[in-house]
C-alpha cells in the first residue's frame, strides 16, 4: 500500500498541471512576479489574436530546452480563461500544454497587464524575464535570435 | 487501510474537475465591443453583440435608459466583438440604419465581412450580406463603416489574400493588405473590393471620418521596412481613382507583433486632421497630432503616458477632444483633454468617469455639437455627457 501511496503523491501534481490550463488573476501577480531562487523565469505572455505568439513561444521553448535547469518557462495567455477550450487546442496545437499555462482570469484584463508590468500596454507576444537578482526585463513583439540570446 | 478509496476520490477530484473542465467553456457575459452613434433627431443607438446575435438598442434621453433589443442578424453567427474588434453602426441621409461586423470562420484568424440596414429605424432589418466578394476561407475582419457625402456606405477592412499569394509564392509579405469597397445602392450590394495597400498592421482596428468635401478617410496602423508600425492616411475614392495611402506617423516603433491599437481621426470643417493613436517603442504613449501625409503631423503632444490606452478623438468648430482609457492598480479611468483652439494647445488630463470592471474602448459622439462619451463596461453600457 505504501508504494500505492508513493505512486499517488508523484502522479497528482502532474495530474493537476499537465495540460491543465490555470487562472491567473491579479491577486496570483506578485507570486508570478517574485523572483526565482536561481535562473530566470520567463513569463510568454500570447494571445489567441496574434499570429506572432505561436513562433515566439516556439522559441522561447527551445531557449528553455537548452538550459531546463536554469529557465522556468510560464505560458500566459491574455485571453479570459471562460475560453479555456480555444486557448487548451491551441496550446496543444503549438505543442505548448506541457508548460505551466495560465490564462487571465479578472474582470479587468487590462488591469492585469498593469499589474504585470506598466510598461506594457497590451501588445503580444510580450515577454517578461524575471531574474533571481531582482532585474526584470520586457520585451515585447517576436523576439530575435539576437533578443533571446541575451535571455541568457 | 479502508479509508483510502474515500481519501483517493477527495484527493483526486480537484485534478478530475480541472480536466473536465477544458471540455465545458462556461455562459460567458456579453463581450465589450459596442459602438453607439446619435441620429439627426438625436436619438442614441448602441450595437453589441449577444449569443451570436448583433443586438440594437436605441435611447431617447441620452442613454439613461436603453429600449429592448432588436436583433439585426435573425439567424444567430459567430461574431468578433472583443479588443479591436466591434459591432459597427453608421446612418444613410435618412436615418437609414446601417450595421456591419466581422464574422469568425473555422480556422484562427479568419473572418468575413457582414452588413445589414434597416430602413425603419431599427424595427427591421435585411438579411445580412457578406460584403467581400473574394469568400476564401481567410482573413477579411476588423470592418470599418461610414457613409460619405453622397450617401454611400463604405467599408474598409483588413485582408490576407496577398499575403497568402506571396508565401506561396516565395515572397516576402509582412502584415495584410487593407481591402475597401462601397454600396451605390443604399446597402443592397457592394462593388467588387479594391486594394487600397499591401503590407499594413493586422490586428489593429482601422477609422474612417468623413471630409469637408464628403470623401471618406482611412487611417490605420501600416508597416515601413522592418515592422515599423507607423500609420498611414488614405482618401478611399469611390469613383474609379485608386486610393494613394501615405505615411502620416513618424513614431519609427519597431514590433513584430500584435498591437492590438488602432488609432483615432476627425476631420474638422476646416479640413484639419485631427488625429491621435498609440505607440510603445519607449513605454505606453497615446499621441496627438495633425496628419499632413508625407510629413510628420503638425501640433505633435504626447497626450498620455503609462497605463493609456484606445483614445478617441472629436472636433467642433475649434474645440477638440481626446478620450482614452486609464488603466492602474485599482481599475479603469476615462480621462479627458480638452483643446479649444484647434489642437493647438491642450488643457491637463481629467478623470470624467471610473470603473473597477472591465471596459470597451471609448468613442466620442457628438449630437448638434453637444458631446459625449460612449464607454461599454462589464456593468453596462453607459453615456457620458461632456460641456460643449
Amino acid at each position: 500500500m505504501k508504494r500505492v501511496l508513493v505512486a499517488l503523491a508523484l502522479l497528482l501534481p502532474g495530474l493537476v498541471r499537465a495540460g491543465t490550463l490555470q487562472p491567473l488573476a491579479a491577486s496570483d501577480v506578485a507570486t508570478l512576479l517574485k523572483p526565482p531562487a536561481h535562473g530566470e523565469r520567463i513569463i510568454a505572455l500570447w494571445a489567441l489574436d496574434c499570429a506572432y505568439c505561436e513562433s515566439n513561444l516556439e522559441g522561447l521553448a527551445a531557449l528553455q530546452r537548452t538550459h531546463p535547469r536554469d529557465i522556468e518557462l510560464v505560458v500566459v495567455s491574455t485571453d479570459s480563461i471562460d475560453r479555456r477550450q480555444a486557448i487548451g487546442t491551441r496550446l496543444r496545437q503549438m505543442k505548448m500544454d506541457g508548460y505551466p499555462d495560465r490564462a487571465y482570469a479578472e474582470a479587468s484584463p487590462e488591469r492585469l497587464n498593469f499589474l504585470l508590468d506598466p510598461n506594457w500596454g497590451g501588445e503580444t507576444p510580450r515577454v517578461l524575464v524575471i531574474r533571481a537578482d531582482g532585474s526584470r526585463l520586457g520585451i515585447s513583439g517576436e523576439l530575435t535570435p539576437k533578443q533571446l540570446s541575451k535571455i541568457r | 487501510m479502508r479509508h483510502l478509496p474515500i481519501i483517493l476520490l477527495c484527493l483526486l477530484s480537484p485534478a478530475l474537475l480541472a480536466h473536465e473542465g477544458m471540455h465545458m467553456d462556461m455562459p460567458q457575459e456579453p463581450e465589450l465591443g459596442a459602438s453607439a452613434a446619435f441620429d439627426s433627431h438625436g436619438r442614441l443607438y448602441v450595437v453589441d453583440a449577444v449569443d451570436g446575435h448583433v443586438r440594437l438598442r436605441q435611447s431617447g434621453d441620452d442613454g439613461r435608459t436603453l429600449g429592448a433589443p432588436v436583433d439585426v442578424n435573425a439567424i444567430a453567427e459567430r461574431i468578433y466583438d472583443e479588443g479591436e474588434n466591434r459591432p459597427k453602426i453608421a446612418f444613410g441621409p435618412h436615418d437609414e440604419i446601417y450595421v456591419s461586423w466581422s464574422q469568425p470562420r473555422a480556422a484562427p484568424w479568419t473572418g468575413f465581412v457582414r452588413f445589414a440596414r434597416s430602413p425603419d429605424h431599427g424595427r427591421h432589418f435585411s438579411p445580412p450580406i457578406t460584403v467581400q466578394h473574394d469568400r476564401a476561407e481567410i482573413t477579411h475582419r476588423f470592418d470599418a463603416l461610414a457613409v460619405d457625402g453622397h450617401g454611400r456606405i463604405v467599408i474598409a477592412w483588413i485582408d490576407k489574400r496577398d499575403m497568402i499569394a506571396a508565401g506561396k509564392a516565395g515572397k516576402p509579405y509582412l502584415g495584410a493588405a487593407v481591402y475597401y469597397s462601397w454600396s451605390d445602392d443604399g446597402g443592397a450590394s457592394f462593388v467588387p473590393e479594391r486594394k487600397l495597400v499591401d503590407q499594413s498592421c493586422e490586428c489593429c482596428r482601422i477609422v474612417l471620418a468623413r471630409m469637408p468635401d464628403g470623401e471618406v478617410a482611412a487611417f490605420f496602423r501600416s508597416i515601413y521596412g522592418d515592422n515599423i508600425r507607423d500609420h498611414a492616411f488614405a482618401v478611399l475614392h469611390t469613383d474609379g481613382r485608386p486610393g494613394h495611402a501615405e505615411r502620416a506617423t513618424y513614431s519609427d516603433w519597431h514590433i513584430a507583433g500584435c498591437p492590438h491599437h488602432g488609432p483615432g481621426l476627425a476631420i474638422g470643417s476646416d479640413g484639419v486632421r485631427h488625429a491621435v493613436w498609440y505607440e510603445a517603442g519607449n513605454g505606453p504613449k497615446i499621441h496627438y497630432g495633425q496628419l499632413d501625409p508625407g510629413h510628420p503631423p503638425r501640433h505633435p503632444l504626447v497626450i498620455a503616458t503609462t497605463g493609456a490606452s484606445h483614445a478617441d478623438v472629436a472636433v467642433h468648430d475649434r474645440t477638440v477632444w481626446v478620450v482614452w482609457n486609464q488603466v492602474g492598480a485599482r481599475g479603469y479611468h476615462l480621462m479627458l483633454r480638452r483643446s479649444d483652439d484647434n489642437g493647438a494647445h491642450f488643457d491637463a488630463a481629467r478623470e470624467i468617469a471610473s470603473s473597477a470592471v472591465a471596459v470597451g474602448s471609448p468613442q466620442l459622439l457628438q449630437k448638434q455639437g453637444h458631446p459625449f462619451v460612449a464607454w461599454n463596461t462589464a456593468d453596462g453600457f453607459r453615456l457620458i455627457g461632456m460641456a460643449p
